[in-house]
């Protein structure tokens, strides 16, 4: 897989590096050859506020020498406004105290062009990121906005850096190379001159950016590789932060939603138990399958919604229950249909592992079933959204993870110019893939279109936002591995079944793009390509479309994947009488990289040490968004209680940008695949969801929290994701240690103790 | 339907049915937005405020119960500066989204009244409000680090 990632790697990277070359250990580019948005965002400028000045897309500077940076990706609590704002901050030389972000404005200069192309299969990877380009969607997901930003916005800093000293040097009359920046200050040594970047903005300005520019070398980072104080971090603290749902335009009204009990289906009829809606109901607006009341408060709104019944459904066979859904998926892993007319693909083969396992006696066969259940996102901050439609213009607040989409939705929907159209962007609280769904500003806008220029925050409770969440899927699936004669594994063919996620997504967005081509590769994210030396592999799955909303859930396709694969080699390890530890780094004797970061967690985690009565250690290893982390878990296993002890985690993500962001990342994604490895389970009974609050849908509590461990290992790799690299290897650690601890193996989520 | 609550130390008209819950008087009366929705049942914590010092959901709390006692919400604790709960929350950088963080501060800021050097297990009992993000390692020792600034009395 290493191989096949690194190819692919270069050829993304070929478009960028023909305008480059090494000059004394940094390197060059050429700003007019390089990533052509960048071209663009020299000419392209934000909007300015008095006494700013901007250098291009992504900065300005005050003349007191603050630097504003343009972030177009959205604050999640990922840190990603620090890391965006140290890159820019690395290549000026900057005050990192002076340092301060700003939203970007909506422009296809600030378009994530890694993401879009991340999601395609690699024979459409190059189209897919030159059509990232035209398209220009800003959106924060995949782990990619700091690779996205790597290149760009250090090459914007680097452009504006060197018009600053060119204005310093001209005024001065000395000769750039003999000018050096330190903390925002410019300094000539000789002529013993210095001043602040301030001192030079407008002069600078009006230089035209040069040709080429100069980025840093690893070794001359100052800001990269430490760890600042996060930027949110004290209006976070202070409770000041402002979410969506904090926003408070004037007369501003409230509404509230509510779908038909049903996860799919129409809404036919509204049955109010006094005949009519409450007299604090303002408007009542109905959708497809909903209705939201509008009202002067969320408060009456909610409580006049619970007088309303919603009368609709869908028709026969979209009613879906969990434990029928289980079977017909074990139909379609049969072979048969299941009622579904499945779309069978091969994501990943080399060898002849179908044969070679037909082929093999029984007893050189192995043999298991995995399944995971439908998961809420559940973000901490329900889904809301504010509108105002006034004058032919229209504002939108609303914390999301696709500003663009928001923007191209609010124009086609109200029938304005995308320019007629702002966005705003507040922070999120919590997104997970939750906020790029559209449904909830769809609502609102159908209710800010009745309110005569008001505008109106609607707000879903966390009822609805648990009964009606675009869900990570239920998936099933099965492995057959063949034994060799030395002991080995000679071929290993994995099926899948479930639905196509971003058919899903994009369904919603609009129908006319959600077909079954080109092949959702999220499906097999994770399980399509492994780095383990089977000779003979083959991994397909099968595309079912269910009367379900599915959506992009934080790890996508590996936040199942990697259970199956890494519970099923441990039963393998166990069959082979081999310690799952050695086991993977005999697999592993051609991948240097995967084999140093399994050394690095079992050597951080004392492998071989003994463990007290009752408690199992596991380990798992999984790469996702150009990451590769290896988790070691101990379990204290009390009777069918499971309490998780220790997580010790080695990870690779090329180089730690902010060590301290990248450990609390690790920390922070592990709880939430520990939630969906012990308590996350949302089940469908004739079409509706039983679970509705965090009383029925459960979180990872202070109390169950473990002790974490956390060790980076800086390999220079290309850069890797972080935000969600350690979702996929914890629940297989966790069940593999259960294993360890009482011989039972768990091959379905949650675990269960029986 | 009106009635006269003292928030932060000041008199407060809200105009409003007696049932409808604290939080929402906060959020859309008094316009004070920091204490925030999670759940609406009393178990996630993002809503919890001081009412006479003790720490409340007031998701599921009444204006007419909290009638004559003191509400405290996190814009009074910061008035005059970052408390010693929130300095140690900016020194071990807890918050990630941030958005249920307010909840944890007025809990522990509860707490530390009760009990001034809380253990680890008086942590987990008395802190049962939930996170998504998973702040919860870095949480635990900014409450440690609150305890000993408030001791220190810096």
């Amino acid at each position: 897989m290493a191989d096949s990632s690194t190819k692919k790697m270069s050829k993304t990277r070929r478009a960028f590096l023909i305008g480059t070359g090494l000059i004394g250990g940094a390197l060059v580019i050429s700003t007019t050859l390089a990533w052509r948005r960048v071209a663009g965002a020299q000419s392209f400028k934000p909007p300015v506020k008095a006494g700013e000045t901007a250098f291009n897309a992504w900065l300005k500077i005050l003349p007191d020498s603050t630097i504003i940076v343009q972030v177009p990706r959205q604050e999640m609590g990922q840190g990603i406004y620090t890391m965006l704002a140290m890159l820019v901050a690395e290549e000026l030389d900057a005050d990192w105290s002076k340092v301060r972000v700003e939203q970007a404005q909506i422009s296809a200069v600030y378009g994530n062009v890694t993401a879009l192309g991340d999601s395609a299969p690699a024979p459409m990877q190059a189209a897919m990121i030159a059509t990232a380009r035209v398209l220009g969607v800003q959106m924060t997901g995949g782990s990619t906005s700091t690779r996205d930003g790597w290149e760009p916005m250090r090459m914007a800093a680097a452009s504006a850096r060197a018009v600053l000293l060119a204005a310093a040097a001209a005024k001065w009359n000395v000769p750039v190379a003999e000018l050096t920046v330190n903390q925002s200050v410019i300094k000539h040594a000789g002529a013993g001159k210095s001043g602040p970047f301030g001192e030079f903005v407008q002069a600078a300005a009006a230089l035209s950016p040069p040709s080429q520019v100069m980025v840093k070398a690893q070794k001359d980072w100052k800001i990269l590789g430490t760890s600042p104080a996060r930027l949110d971090v004290v209006e976070k603290s202070l409770g000041k932060a402002q979410f969506g749902i904090d926003v408070r335009p004037e007369g501003l009204l409230y509404a509230t939603v509510k779908h038909i009990p049903f996860v799919s289906g129409a809404l036919q009829e509204v049955r109010w138990k006094n005949g009519a809606p409450p007299k604090d109901v303002l408007h009542q607006v109905r959708g497809d399958n909903w209705l939201a009341v509008i009202s002067t408060s969320y408060w009456s709104a909610k409580k006049a919604l619970e007088e309303a019944e919603l009368i609709g459904g869908g028709p026969t066979g979209t009613v879906l229950s969990s434990d029928q859904l289980t079977l017909r998926y074990k139909d379609v892993l049969d072979g048969k249909d299941g009622g579904f007319a499945p779309i069978r693909r091969t994501f990943g083969e080399h060898g002849k592992a179908e044969q070679v396992i037909a082929a093999a006696p029984a007893a050189k066969r192995i043999e298991a079933a995995y399944s995971v259940p439908f998961l809420a996102h559940a973000a901490m901050e329900p889904l809301n959204c504010t509108a105002l439609i006034k004058n032919g213009k229209v504002d939108v607040w609303v914390g999301n993870q696709a500003p663009t989409v928001v923007q191209w939705l609010a124009s086609g929907n109200v029938g304005v110019a995308n320019d007629a159209v702002t966005v705003h962007t507040p922070y999120l609280g919590g997104g997970f893939g939750r906020r790029f769904d559209i449904e909830v500003i769809r609502q609102t806008l159908a209710c800010a279109k009745v309110t005569n220029g008001k505008p109106v925050q609607l707000i879903w409770s966390r009822e609805q936002d648990i009964q009606h969440d675009a869900y990570r899927p239920a998936v099933s699936c099965r492995f057959t591995a063949a034994i060799d004669d030395k002991n080995g594994v000679n071929a290993w063919h994995h099926r899948l079944v479930g639905p196509s996620v971003s058919k899903s997504v994009i369904g919603r967005m609009n129908p006319l793009f959600a077909g079954d081509f080109p092949p959702d590769k999220t499906n097999a994210d994770g399980a399509a390509e492994l780095p383990y030396a089977f000779a003979n592999f083959k991994c397909d799955h099968a595309q079912v479309d269910l009367p379900v909303p599915t959506g992009y859930w934080r790890s996508v396709g590996n936040s199942y994947t990697a259970f199956f694969v890494e519970s099923f080699l441990d039963e393998l390890a166990v069959a082979l009488k081999k310690d799952p530890y050695l086991f993977r780094l005999e697999l592993l004797k051609d991948q240097p990289r995967f084999a140093r970061v399994v050394d690095a967690a079992a050597s951080a985690a004392q492998w071989s040490t003994a463990l007290p009565q009752g408690w199992g250690r596991g380990i798992a290893l999984a790469e996702s968004f150009k990451s590769i982390a290896c988790m070691v878990v101990d379990v204290e296993v009390v009777g069918k209680d499971i309490k998780v002890r220790r997580v010790v985690t080695a990870v690779d993500c090329g180089t730690a940008l902010h060590p301290d962001n990248v450990k609390v990342q690790i920390s922070g994604a592990a709880l939430y695949g520990l939630t969906a490895a012990l308590k996350g389970n949302i089940t469908l009974k004739d079409g509706i969801v039983q679970q509705s609050n965090f009383n029925d849908y459960g979180l990872m509590s202070m109390a169950e929290c473990p002790q974490f461990e956390t060790v980076i290992i800086n390999s220079g790799a290309a850069l890797g994701g972080i935000g969600e690299v350690v979702v996929p290897p914890i629940a297989p650690a966790l069940g593999n240690a259960i294993y360890a601890a009482t011989g039972k193996r768990l091959r379905s989520l949650p675990f269960r103790l029986a | 339907m009106a009635v006269t609550l003292s928030i932060n130390q000041k008199p407060v008209t809200i105009n409003a049915p007696d049932d409808k819950p604290l939080l929402w008087a906060l959020r859309e009366d008094a316009n004070l937005v920091g204490t925030k929705f999670g759940c609406g049942i009393a178990v996630c914590g993002a809503c919890t405020v001081l009412v006479d010092g003790v720490a409340t959901r007031s998701c599921v709390m009444p204006i007419s119960a909290v009638v004559g006692k003191q509400i405290t919400t996190i814009e009074a604790i910061s008035e005059k500066g970052p408390s010693a709960v929130q300095k140690a929350w900016i020194e071990h950088q807890v918050p990630q989204c941030g958005y249920c963080q307010a909840g944890f501060i007025m809990a522990t800021t509860a707490l530390l009244e009760k009990i001034p050097e809380p253990t680890d297990a008086d942590i987990d009992a008395a802190i049962s409000n939930l996170c998504r993000c998973g702040t919860y390692p870095a949480m635990r020792l900014a409450i440690k680090k609150a305890a000993q600034i408030k001791k220190a009395g810096v």
